[in-house]
């Protein structure tokens, strides 16, 4: 009996991810490919570990913003010019957001322009205006 | 199955109490010790690491000698890696003791003790020196991510070549604690490749981050659980294992299919709304089931004080089991189905709610379980006196009281965050400075963990200093 049990629970957890890791490799591809620029962009990401500070579609830590949609808020050459000369990080008096070169700036710009253009599901959700219809 | 057949000729009433048969020492688990010893340092050190970047984020220009980004990844591996490291060692004990014979190969044991340790220090060592890949949970380098992937490869085969070599006498919680470490193993081997694709790397990472703690160490630990009361004399093997198979086979279709509710805005399609949703329902089930054996075990043991079994290890042991059954009820079910919901997950998603969840789900529900582990292997052999047993539940409780603390805190800041930044519309930096107080508690609540978390340690310490030399691979037995 206990083989038999043995048997199924096998059966059942190799087809359950055979099947799972299909799905979700299929479901993973993107309407636009990444380019060269931006694919640079997110080792210079990775390098940095902004992911610590910032998050990505919510995934990451809460220091700073979201940057999924941030090149919708800010443009890309400010953004650019930000990361070369990093201002002081409030509430600090003497600490600095981490500088980039230039190209490495370039890059992490062009990767979130790339970020912002994938489909989340309507997320992050928009604030609630005054005056808007319930 | 000779424990098997003892227990059976036995077992004759419900949740009736068996005598205790005479327990043997096998060479791996003595090694075993290393894994828990090693595992229960890392746990201590991670205190202090968590701690300082508590206070990171409440002191502005913080002297560090690590930046905080880098030092937030120390703190992600470590939730990782000693765990890992304490699940190995409990694995090989708990697999030799279910099954009352030695393992395949204790040399082998050994060497991958060596190796998991070498890789787990090199991922820290490399980020003390900003050396990253900057993935969250998974922040070392890749190869390194392959080096504890081959000490699960040793692992995953020294155990299956344990049950291969007595095929007939697989027991269910020395089979399922196998699954969990193969598992652990290859949902690892994708997270040691770079990919471009965001959405791709996201899915990827998940498959650590969700799928080790609520499908794999599910699995491990329910192993664990079961075994414990087993061979512990403290429930019946039949009450134990009836439903070993199903709530194995729910927290692996369950726990892959829930990893949906990660998915929800990373750019895969909506059908993972409604997979996630439904699924994470169904995760409930072997929580449930692990209360359920948890509680026979229980029951049975509050009968064994009449008769005899009073062991002041097991008792605190059952603490920590207990401790972990809290936070799997109520911080990864109750409060991860609450976040689950779409539409509460659209607005709570990337705030600190997350954040509450994760110490909740992450060390409530698992931490605890291994140093439950840690604790009753390492103190192998010994009773702590009636001091060291008040000092171990002070432990307990004052991990509870910071752990609860951290996650409120953590909680009110989300939902103030929430409040404030997603529906409101405020600035971000603006939102961040009324969320001060709430980190301000957090760190407060941390350092009564952290209080906990020594106390506990040095009784463990204690214990493993007193049995040493009965339990080093060179006594003898």
């Amino acid at each position: 009996m206990h083989t038999l049990k043995l048997r199924s629970f096998l059966i059942l957890s190799a087809c359950s991810l055979v099947l799972f890791a299909a799905v979700t490799l299929l479901s993973a591809r993107l309407p636009v490919p990444i380019s060269q620029q931006a694919a640079a962009g997110k080792r210079v990401w990775q390098k940095h570990n902004c992911v610590s500070c910032h998050t990505l579609f919510g995934n990451g830590g809460y220091v700073g913003e979201d940057l999924t949609n941030i090149v919708a808020k800010v443009n890309p050459p400010q953004l650019v010019q930000y990361l070369i000369q990093p201002p002081v990080m409030r509430p600090n008096r003497y600490r600095h957001h981490p500088a980039l070169k230039r190209t490495e700036a370039e890059n992490v710009v062009s990767y979130l322009e790339y970020v912002h253009t994938i489909p989340t599901l309507g997320w992050p959700p928009q604030p609630q205006k005054a005056g808007d219809e319930p | 199955m000779k424990l098997f057949r003892a227990f059976s000729s036995q077992a004759s009433g419900r949740h009736r109490v068996l005598a205790r048969p005479p327990q043997r020492v096998f060479l791996v688990q003595m090694i075993s010790r290393r894994y828990c010893l090693a595992a229960v340092t890392l746990f201590a050190v991670q205190s202090m690491v968590a701690l300082a970047g508590a206070l990171d984020l409440v002191i502005p220009d913080l002297p560090s000698p690590i930046p905080f980004e880098f030092g937030r990844a120390i703190h992600l591996g470590f939730a990782v890696l000693w765990p890992l490291i304490g699940t190995m060692g409990m694995v090989y004990y708990f697999t030799a003791a279910e099954l009352n014979r030695e393992v395949f190969s204790p040399r082998l044991a050994r060497w991958q003790f060596g190796i998991v340790l070498t890789f787990a220090l090199s991922v820290y060592l490399s980020l003390s020196l900003r050396i990253g890949n900057g993935r969250e949970y998974l922040e070392g380098m890749p190869l390194l991510y392959l080096g504890i992937g081959l000490a699960l490869l040793l692992a995953a085969y020294n155990l299956v070549r344990t049950l291969w070599a007595d095929k007939h006498h697989i027991t269910p919680a020395a089979a399922i604690m196998t699954v969990g470490v193969l598992f652990l193993l290859i949902l690892l081997l994708p997270n040691a490749l770079h990919y471009n694709n965001p959405t791709l790397d996201e899915a990827a990472k998940f498959w650590v981050v969700h799928l080790w703690e609520e499908m794999a160490f599910e699995l491990t630990t329910a192993g664990f659980i079961a075994t414990f009361f087993i061979v512990s004399g403290l429930a019946v093997r039949e009450q134990v294992e009836k439903w070993l198979y199903l709530e194995a086979g729910l927290a692996v279709s369950g726990g892959l299919y829930s990893t949906g509710h990660h998915y929800f805005w990373i750019g895969v399609p909506s059908l993972w709304l409604l997979l996630g949703t439904l699924i994470s329902l169904l995760e409930v089930v072997p929580v449930a089931m692990l209360v359920q054996m948890t509680y026979v075990g229980f029951k049975s043991s509050k009968l064994s004080s009449k008769t005899g079994i009073k062991s002041k290890r097991e008792k605190l042991t059952l603490w920590l089991i207990l401790s972990s059954l809290i936070y799997h009820v109520l911080g990864a079910s109750v409060l991860g189905l609450m976040i689950t919901i779409p539409w509460v997950n659209l607005y709570v998603h990337g705030t600190y709610t997350t954040s509450a969840h994760a110490h909740l789900a992450l060390f409530g529900s698992m931490g605890f379980l291994v140093l439950a582990a840690c604790y009753y292997i390492l103190s192998w052999g010994s009773e702590p006196t009636a001091k060291g047993y008040k000092a171990g539940v002070l432990a307990v409780l004052l991990l509870n009281i910071g752990l609860i603390g951290m996650g409120t805190a953590l909680l009110v800041a989300g939902f103030v965050q929430t409040y404030l930044w997603r529906i409101l519309g405020q600035d971000f930096m603006q939102v961040r400075f009324h969320l001060t107080p709430y980190l301000l508690a957090r760190v407060l609540a941390g350092g009564v963990f952290a209080l906990g978390d020594f106390l506990l340690i040095w009784q463990i310490y204690t214990a493993w200093w007193r049995t040493r030399k009965q339990n080093s691979p060179s006594s003898g037995h």
